[in-house]
């Protein structure tokens, strides 16, 4: 039990010290870049700091000739940096640029460089039979356009079709936050109209949103069992008979999964709009001799608009991007393909069928698609600005 | 009489109120069941004695309702170790998350910089990526640097994923902090950085517990990149083991089911208890995996 | 303890510049009110003092030393906020004691230190509660406190008294008159309000759109007021403004308009003839019942009387133009009437209509 525990600590020590020696460097850099001695110790420091990481990597000994290669190279790095900060990260920006430095670094690591690292992968050609050749070389093949082609012309997976996971994609979506906003609306109205109890209600109910969404689904999917589900047992016994949801009907039990995991978040969200709407619009309009659903139709529906907007723009994206619910419940081996969409083929496709490449090309498309999709909606629903206040 | 038809008149108004009401709450009490139900099968399932797991019992409580299942979990399988990896994980994780996103919070909430406006909204455009669409080149960097299967690389692998509604949640947060309090701490004689530290940190932790708590419940749920990155039973995270214990074989249900409940508890309680504010940081930063 | 130079100040935001070219001397002790409406620069000036505020343009200087370059910390400055700034999540001790840790200095005397200051306040009692837990009072005199217990050169405010209701406004103002005396410090203290002006001031500096109108005693600004936006705005109720034209005659200067023909004091020459604007101030005018008769009385209506109590409010209709009278609650007038009205020649001021300044 001990082993674990050591591991643990010299694990954390690294991360920290990781962190700390980041923010010491990023800190020495801007805040002494007008002394004299700012460029030498600087180089200095960084090429020590430099090779002491590179001796650990490499357990303590390190090569002369790598030595003075990697110390010339970080030298005139470190020299470039040093200039920069001089000459350009100076007056009143410095701050800011200083204060935003570690975020931006990781977003450029982790995001930014991913990113392009996808699009080299797209024009090249890695898969399960280059990557040992590969991890040793970095030497990839170029290819050109040829996996962008081959995305329309050949599954992504073994027998659906690009086209078909785009239309399946859209329906999905469209479905989906569709019986969300509805649902949510019913939820949030009913909510609205009690006093006694809405805590508990409230709790209650956004306990699928609160699950672990593993969890949820696996659980949710075990209700769905031909013979032990909660739903079959009560098919057979009003006499219905049983229904293979999972081998036969897929994408409905999967849309059905995913509604009854969505409602909840949109159910909140509009019952908070609801909330701030004023009692005294009612009371004016109900002197005014607006029904009930003149009332929900005439104030309700626009005075929410605020709130709902960019809760459905959300819920349409994270809809289209839901592998979880997709991939958990048809994503075990021999499972099927009827219920993919574009994302979950995606993934199955690089790390199920291991077509790296392929699916870099993949992701690029679906990217466009998606960013399209989104500029458009944006500029129409003006969802943006209520993102941003 | 009058009097007698306007009570007559008012005992029906007064009925048809008190339907409507039982109506909303009938409504009401089957919605919560529907959304209570499977979390309660669960609990049965976990509580079923060892040849009764297969079955189509709908009972609660089962008979013969036992704590086998849950000895199990801890004899049989490599939960312990799960969890424990999750945590370790999760919590560097939340850590490295929170850590960035202050600072960057910080500027975008305090200063006026070229590129400010663009940078919020690559903040934001992250959260339009394709799910899946970074995992792969994330997960080869992570091969080609050996961290396959290692605490550091699911912690690379997690660290920025929360980061922009951290730095939403934070930057909404310091707006709300007026500026004379860091204006009143210079002049006493801070330095920026110290009001920064001094005054501005110390005032913003129910938002710093909050972008934590976001990190820390993104990464202990999480499954597809651990799926990637992690092949070792022992460096599994519980959703990994979780998901290979109910896929095997359908007598590992009790398991399944008791393991599951174990997580879900706690992570449910802390949801519970922080969904208010998660929910202003969310429509305002925009995330949830 | 030391003085304050602005020489040749000029502030500019993006491309809008809220102050041009604005000079000011203040001596050493010395309370001066920066006075003007909202949006005039007075409280730029006093951030750019305190350093929270970079200059476009010219020199700050406290004593002999030159401070444009200097952070906050270095100035040796201490600032009362307009909304308190004190550090909801530290006490009252602590918050008065901040800046004297950053300091370094030792416990003992950052305790000793705001005790004497919570002394001076009176609020030894409140020193372990948190701010949550102040009235706005009590917070006013904790953020004076924190000021006190830095021993600054000088002391700012910022519309210190704007956020209390209108009774304790008067209290504080009292108190930090009383302050001034038992400290004498250089106080520099900014608000919108000419009343706090008049009341605290040894010097007031009237400032509007981004200049400095005039500086002075309260006596001063308010008896030799340099142009009509100084005229309107020292003094309440406000001057009254009558158009003319200014003619000299037999020897003597007089004002002409539609309805008004009385002489006015004169200097002893030079002053231009032509279009003029009469500033009066209600307290000067003498009101009588009845019409215009005799040389230097004006013709005018009574338009509503309001009792003050004490004082009578007379608004009247003077050559097609508005006017107030403070008179006597003796005062019988009543609405519709004629009235004839006498200008106590001490209270006139002419200004030049053009330009708005004052004609010696």
């Amino acid at each position: 039990m001990l082993a674990p525990v050591l591991q643990v600590a010299q694990f954390a020590l690294l991360i920290a010290g990781a962190v700390a020696l980041l923010e010491g460097w990023l800190h020495y850099h801007f805040t002494r870049h007008e002394k004299s001695w700012f460029v030498p110790v600087g180089v200095l420091g960084t090429m020590a700091l430099v090779l002491a990481g590179a001796a650990a990597a490499a357990g303590g000994s390190v090569e002369p000739s790598r030595i003075l290669s990697l110390g010339t190279g970080t030298a005139i790095a470190e020299v470039l940096v040093a200039l920069f900060f001089r000459h350009v990260v100076r007056g009143r920006h410095s701050l800011p640029i200083m204060l935003l430095a570690p975020a931006a670094l990781g977003l450029g690591l982790l995001i930014a460089y991913p990113l392009v690292f996808e699009v080299y992968l797209a024009f090249h050609d890695l898969k399960l039979t280059t990557i040992m050749a590969w991890s040793r070389t970095g030497d990839l093949p170029f290819v050109g356009l040829k996996h962008f082609r081959k995305v329309f012309t050949s599954s992504p997976l073994s027998e659906v079709s690009f086209w078909q996971l785009l239309l399946r994609t859209v329906w999905w979506t469209f479905v989906n936050v569709f019986f969300h906003v509805a649902g949510g609306f019913v939820m949030a109205l009913l909510l609205n109209s009690v006093t006694r109890f809405k805590g508990l209600y409230r709790m209650l109910l956004i306990v699928p949103w609160a699950m672990p969404q593993v969890v949820a689904v696996l659980a949710m999917r075990g209700e769905f069992h031909s013979q032990y589900g909660f739903i079959n047992i009560m098919l057979v016994e009003s006499g219905l008979g049983p229904v293979q949801w999972l081998g036969q009907h897929p994408f409905l039990t999967c849309t059905i999964i995913n509604v009854w995991l969505g409602i909840p978040f949109m159910a909140v969200v509009i019952l908070g709009g609801l909330q701030s709407i004023s009692r005294h619009y009612y009371d004016a309009a109900s002197i005014d001799g607006a029904s009930a659903f003149q009332q929900f139709r005439m104030i309700t529906l626009p005075l929410i608009k605020p709130v709902l907007a960019p809760a459905v723009t959300l819920g349409t994206v994270w809809t289209f991007n839901n592998i979880n619910v997709i991939y958990l419940v048809t994503g075990q081996a021999g499972g099927t393909e009827d219920a993919d969409i574009l994302v979950s083929a995606l993934y199955k496709a690089a790390f199920a069928f291991y077509r790296y490449s392929y699916s870099a090309a993949f992701a690029l498309i679906v990217f466009l698609l998606l960013f399209t999709f989104s500029m458009v909606w944006l500029k129409w629903s003006k969802g943006s600005e209520s993102l941003y206040d | 009489m009058t009097e007698r038809r306007s009570a007559a008149i008012l005992k029906a108004h007064r009925r048809r109120q008190a339907l409507k009401t039982a109506l909303v709450h009938g409504a009401l009490i089957l919605a919560c069941a529907v959304c209570v139900y499977p979390l309660l099968r669960i609990l049965a399932v976990s509580l079923r004695p060892g040849d009764r797991i297969i079955s189509t019992d709908l009972s609660l409580i089962p008979q013969g309702a036992t704590w086998v299942s849950y000895a199990r979990v801890f004899a049989e399988t490599n939960f312990l170790f799960w969890l424990w990896n999750s945590l370790v994980i999760t919590v560097a994780t939340s850590l490295v998350g929170v850590a960035l996103a202050s600072t960057a919070a910080y500027a975008f909430s305090r200063f006026k910089f070229p590129g400010q406006k663009l940078g919020l909204s690559f903040l934001l455009g992250t959260q339009m990526l394709p799910a899946g669409m970074l995992i792969l080149p994330l997960f080869l960097m992570i091969m080609r640097l050996k961290l396959m299967n290692t605490y550091l690389g699911m912690v690379i692998a997690y660290s920025v994923s929360s980061l922009p509604f951290s730095i939403w949640i934070l930057k909404g947060y310091f707006d709300t902090i007026p500026r004379s309090l860091e204006e009143a701490a210079l002049v006493d004689g801070t330095s920026i950085f110290g009001a920064f530290y001094r005054i501005v940190l110390p005032l913003s932790t129910p938002a710093l517990a909050i972008a934590f708590l976001f990190n820390f419940t993104q990464a202990w749920n999480e499954y597809l990149v651990a799926r990637v990155i992690l092949t070792d039973s022992f460096k599994y995270t519980w959703t990994l083991g979780l998901f290979d214990l109910q896929g095997q074989y359908l007598t590992q249900w009790g398991m399944f089911a008791a393991a599951s409940l174990l997580v879900t508890i706690p992570v449910m309680a802390v949801f519970l208890y922080s969904s208010k504010w998660l929910l202003t940081g969310m429509t305002l930063g925009g995330v949830k995996g | 303890m030391a003085s304050v130079t602005f020489a040749s100040i000029t502030k500019r935001f993006g491309n809008n510049e809220v102050l041009h070219d604005v000079s000011l001397q203040i001596a050493d002790k010395e309370f001066l009110v920066l006075v003007g409406p909202s949006g005039c620069g007075k409280s730029t000036l006093l951030r750019m003092l305190a350093g929270l505020e970079e200059t476009s343009e010219g020199e700050i200087r406290i004593g002999e030393r030159l401070v444009n370059h200097l952070p906050p910390r270095d100035r040796e400055i201490a600032m009362v906020f307009q909304d308190y700034a004190l550090y909801p999540h530290m006490t009252v001790a602590e918050n008065m004691g901040f800046g004297l840790r950053l300091k370094g200095f030792a416990g003992d005397e950052v305790d000793s230190r705001v005790l004497k200051a919570a002394s001076i306040l009176q609020i030894e009692p409140l020193l372990q509660r948190t701010p949550r837990q102040l009235s706005g009072g009590q917070r006013q005199r904790v953020a004076i406190g924190r000021a006190i217990v830095r021993e600054p050169k000088v002391f700012l405010f910022d519309e210190p008294l704007s956020n209390l209701d209108a009774k304790l406004r008067e209290e504080m103002r009292i108190e930090i008159a009383k302050l001034h005396q038992k400290l004498a410090t250089t106080i520099i203290y900014v608000t919108h309000d000419q009343v706090e002006a008049m009341t605290l001031a040894t010097r007031i500096a009237v400032v509007n759109a981004g200049r400095i109108q005039q500086v002075g005693t309260p006596t001063e600004v308010f008896g030799r007021p340099e142009n009509m936006f100084v005229a309107g705005f020292i003094g309440s109720p406000t001057m009254n403004f009558i158009e003319g034209e200014l003619r000299r005659e037999d020897g003597g200067l007089r004002f002409r308009t539609e309805g008004v023909d009385i002489p006015v004091l004169g200097g002893t020459g030079g002053e231009a003839e032509g279009p003029t604007v009469l500033g009066v101030r209600p307290e000067a005018i003498a009101v009588e019942r009845g019409g215009a008769g005799g040389d230097g009385v004006v013709a005018a209506e009574v338009e509503v009387v309001e009792l003050l109590g004490y004082r009578k409010n007379v608004h009247l209709k003077v050559a097609g133009v508005k006017a107030l009278a403070s008179v006597s609650a003796a005062f019988g007038g009543e609405p519709g009437e004629k009235a004839g009205l006498r200008f106590d020649p001490a209270g006139v001021h002419l200004f030049e209509k053009a330009t708005g300044r004052r004609i010696r």
